[in-house]
């Protein structure tokens, strides 16, 4: 296994996750899209850190994994916030900034 | 070295195949439970690299915790079955959504066939068993500050969650 080939499966997991979130129209998915690239970037991290020996690409990861998750929770409470009740939860149809 | 190569390359097919298959698929719960396989393959791919303590947190932090919040997000908003496009924007969106990731995908592939030529590639052969140790070394030497600013983030938040949800509590009956 090659740095290369790491770095091609990053690079063909990101744009697969940006090809969601531009298809993509229910937020829940569309969410699971922007962690896609998350792991992607994680991905040439620690393919960085075997490569080279750094370490740190490893720490820098851990620290990723860790404000990914604190992400994940406040971006899914504030979609329930605003798509609790409607049935076809679309955003496109969220056009207000007041609840 | 060539059994690395071989369980990279069939972890990686299947990474690359569930992450298709997420925007495929027209299921909200099917497209968490195919982010699952892709979490998984992933945690494969960093024990691959040498990476175990990313792997166990891959699996615990990622397929554990944070898709378990999606699940439950998915049953609360009741999304999923998801309604059908309309034919003609569902197949603007989507070709919308190749270009895009074409667009991206080209100078990326550029640099990897002109630049990765220059750049060592190869991976050292060694297996280092003390990686974990190296890194907890690092994560608390110089990246003590980032470490202690990431656990005020968690907290920060949770309070935000807490603020988010009794808000919603409150003002649930006023919703249109």
């Amino acid at each position: 296994m090659s740095l290369g080939f790491i770095f091609l499966l990053a690079l063909l997991i990101f744009c697969t996750g940006v090809a969601g979130v531009i298809i993509r129209r229910d937020p829940i998915v569309l969410f699971i899209c922007i962690e896609m690239m998350f792991n992607a970037a994680n991905l040439a991290f620690v393919g960085i850190a075997r490569a080279t020996g750094l370490i740190e690409a490893q720490a820098i990861a851990f620290l990723v994994i860790a404000v990914a998750a604190a992400e994940v929770a406040v971006g899914l409470a504030i979609i329930i916030a605003i798509f609790r009740g409607q049935h076809d939860a679309d955003v496109d149809h969220v056009s207000s900034l007041k609840g | 070295m060539g059994l690395t190569l071989a369980l990279g390359l069939i972890f990686g097919a299947l990474a690359l195949a569930s992450a298709l298959a997420v925007v495929v698929t027209r299921h909200a719960i099917h497209a968490a439970l195919w982010f699952i396989t892709h979490l998984l393959c992933l945690a494969c791919i960093y024990g691959l690299l040498n990476a175990p303590l990313l792997a166990v947190l891959q699996v615990m932090v990622y397929a554990g915790a944070v898709m378990v919040l999606f699940l439950f997000a998915i049953m609360i908003l009741d999304a999923s079955v998801l309604p059908p496009l309309p034919q003609a924007k569902g197949t603007l969106q989507a070709l919308a959504g190749v270009l895009g990731a074409l667009c991206l995908l080209a100078p990326g592939l550029a640099w990897l066939l002109l630049e990765g030529r220059t750049l060592d590639l190869a991976m050292p052969a060694a297996f280092d068993p003390g990686s974990t140790v190296a890194v907890a070394r690092v994560l608390f030497g110089s990246y003590l500050y980032p470490f202690e600013l990431v656990s005020i983030l968690l907290l920060v938040a949770l309070i935000a969650i807490m603020v988010l949800a009794s808000r919603k509590l409150d003002s649930a009956e006023g919703r249109p």
